[in-house]
């Protein structure tokens, strides 16, 4: 697209970008060497020692495939029913999920907070995975319900022709067919929901149960103030999230982009 | 309405229906779920909030106290709230501007053939995917007093510009708006890298023909070319500037001096460690409403300028 023919324009080119990537690279730098300075590999081996680390991954993978299923579920259903089946004032139900797109979570703390301590949900998994899931959903329902748009209203027809219910139609179309748009709603979610740190601060209280993003915080009581510990937990809590990148780096880059697409 | 126009629509109508279409199944059992679990909880939150925005509360006491609008009366003389508001907006025009011209820059470096692109790319958008409450430490420890970044100030021969970064107010905030560009450059580059590739090649073809060079297919093709994406993100930018909570509150705690403070940090302080349940669902309130105006507002100029 731009053409630069010159050799020292090349060369510029590639000194220009390489001035503009440190300040992105810097902190990752500043992390890996902060997290082996002192006692080096010690570092690593100190945090991965301190009884229930472990725990932290589980339960944020606990809350992240919980989130995702559940989001997965009601959006294609939702999507599905919007796009291609009968429903009297579609628009408004749709403008009143929209309408929830804006909706900062710091505004829920107060009434999730009353209600689940009445309910008994306070300081349980679900008090994490049902304001999470309710926050992706409207987006996900938007992007997918432009999808299935997309598809042709004959595909479904024709289905109906050959004595397929709406549920059919659903698990033989809908479902193979939206795989791409399934696959950014999926890694939108799975990242929103793994990196969500306030709902599991308000809401988690038991170590037993905190997820990931409570690990520095837990790491600062461990340690008291060795920064070397707490900048090598970072890096360890941080490797899935960039082996997960790295191996699907279209799939982020798409899904984590997708965000701002209409 | 002219009587044209109302003879013409029920014929129009009536061609639709004629056309032989099928009646399509009924679809409300279908978005049932969705309604009910986003919908059902947030718009009950957001009711919820609504009344306890009228009590005295401290969240637990079981005598809460009616006081009509008082905490919204109270909220307009709150230095501190007007702060906050001050924080986000300044942060959202300034990372805005900022990630649009470093996104910017990084999409037309990458369309130039670049050696080792892929690397460039991979760095940028790492940081995208990364936590911030996991980074946080990270960026506490390299704006310390002595930390990495005046370490290598002082090593260049700046030792002069070193400083507290997080511990003094006047930078307090740009820190903030450093870690939130940092976290999300790789997102806007991503959109006008991929944007980019969809303008028209014979376009671009004809301009160079008529001798226009780089910069001139740039500013005169290429951007008029990306309004839908800066619109997009400029959307994104200020409903994220609203949200913002993790970063002030993990590096910074809203200081110094109230210095980061924004409306989540604020409506959170309120609410869990100060126990002002009230006040804070009165400031949730008021922060839902500019989130909702700013998006009406927003998504209005967009389609004023895509009509135009």
């Amino acid at each position: 697209m731009f053409e630069i023919r010159t050799r020292t324009g090349k060369v510029l080119l590639q000194i220009g970008a390489t001035v503009l990537i440190i300040p992105y690279l810097f902190p990752l730098v500043v992390m890996i060497k902060g997290a082996f300075a002192g006692e080096g590999v010690g570092n690593f081996e100190a945090v991965l020692r301190v009884p229930g680390f472990g725990r932290f991954f589980v339960n944020s993978v606990v809350v992240a495939g919980a989130v995702i299923v559940l989001v997965y579920v009601v959006t294609m259903m939702a999507a599905f029913g919007f796009a291609k089946l009968h429903i009297r004032f579609r628009e408004v139900y749709f403008w009143l999920l929209l309408a929830c797109l804006t909706l900062p979570e710091v505004v829920l703390l107060a009434p999730l907070f009353a209600t689940d301590s009445r309910l008994g949900l306070y300081d349980t998994y679900w008090a994490v995975i049902l304001p999470l899931a309710a926050l992706q959903v409207p987006f996900a329902v938007l992007l997918t319900r432009n999808f299935i748009n997309g598809l042709p209203d004959e595909l479904f027809e024709a289905a109906r022709v050959d004595g397929a219910n709406s549920y059919r139609g659903f698990v033989h179309l809908v479902i193979p067919l939206t795989r791409p748009i399934a696959a950014a709603v999926l890694i939108f979610t799975l990242v929103a929901s793994w990196n969500d740190y306030l709902f599991p601060l308000v809401f988690l209280q038991s170590p037993e149960l905190q997820t990931i993003t409570l690990v520095p915080q837990f790491f600062v009581g461990e340690f008291s103030n060795d920064q070397t510990k707490i900048l090598a937990a970072a890096v360890i809590t941080a490797i899935p999230e960039i082996v997960a990148y790295l191996s699907l780096q279209r799939l982020f880059e798409r899904g984590l982009s997708a965000g701002a697409i209409k | 309405m002219t009587a044209t126009t109302t003879r013409v629509r029920p014929e129009r109508k009536a061609v639709v229906q004629g056309s032989g279409r099928m009646k399509k199944p009924p679809g409300l059992p279908w978005i049932l779920p969705a309604l009910v679990l986003s919908v059902g909880l947030i718009y009950y939150g957001i009711g919820y909030t609504g009344y306890i925005s009228t009590l005295n509360w401290d969240g637990l006491s079981p005598g809460a106290e009616h006081v009509g609008a008082h905490n919204y009366t109270r909220i307009f003389h709150d230095p501190v709230f007007w702060d906050a508001v001050r924080h986000t907006l300044v942060f959202f025009v300034v990372t805005f501007v900022i990630q649009t011209i470093l996104g910017l820059a990084f999409a037309v470096i990458l369309h130039a053939k670049l050696r080792l692109a892929a690397i460039y790319k991979v760095i940028v958008f790492v940081p995208v995917v990364l936590a911030p409450a996991i980074m946080a430490p990270v960026f506490r420890h390299m704006f310390a007093p002595d930390g990495e970044l005046n370490a290598v100030l002082r090593h260049v021969g700046l030792g002069g510009l070193a400083q507290p970064w997080i511990g003094q107010t006047s930078t307090a905030l740009p820190v903030i708006m450093f870690i939130t560009i940092w976290e999300w450059t790789g997102v806007t580059f991503v959109l006008y890298y991929a944007a980019m590739t969809q303008v028209d090649p014979s376009v671009l073809e004809a301009a160079r023909m008529d001798g226009a060079g780089n910069m001139r297919t740039l500013v005169s093709i290429i951007w008029p070319d990306l309004r839908g994406t800066t619109v997009a993100l400029a959307m994104l930018g200020a409903i994220g500037a609203l949200k913002t909570f993790d970063v002030p509150y993990l590096v910074t705690i809203g200081g110094p001096n109230y210095a980061t403070e924004f409306l989540g940090t604020y409506i959170y302080r309120m609410t869990i460690p100060l126990s002002h349940v009230g006040y804070g669902a009165a400031l949730s309130i008021i922060l839902l409403v500019v989130a909702l105006l700013m998006a009406l507002v927003l998504q209005l100029a967009g389609r004023e300028r895509a009509g135009r």
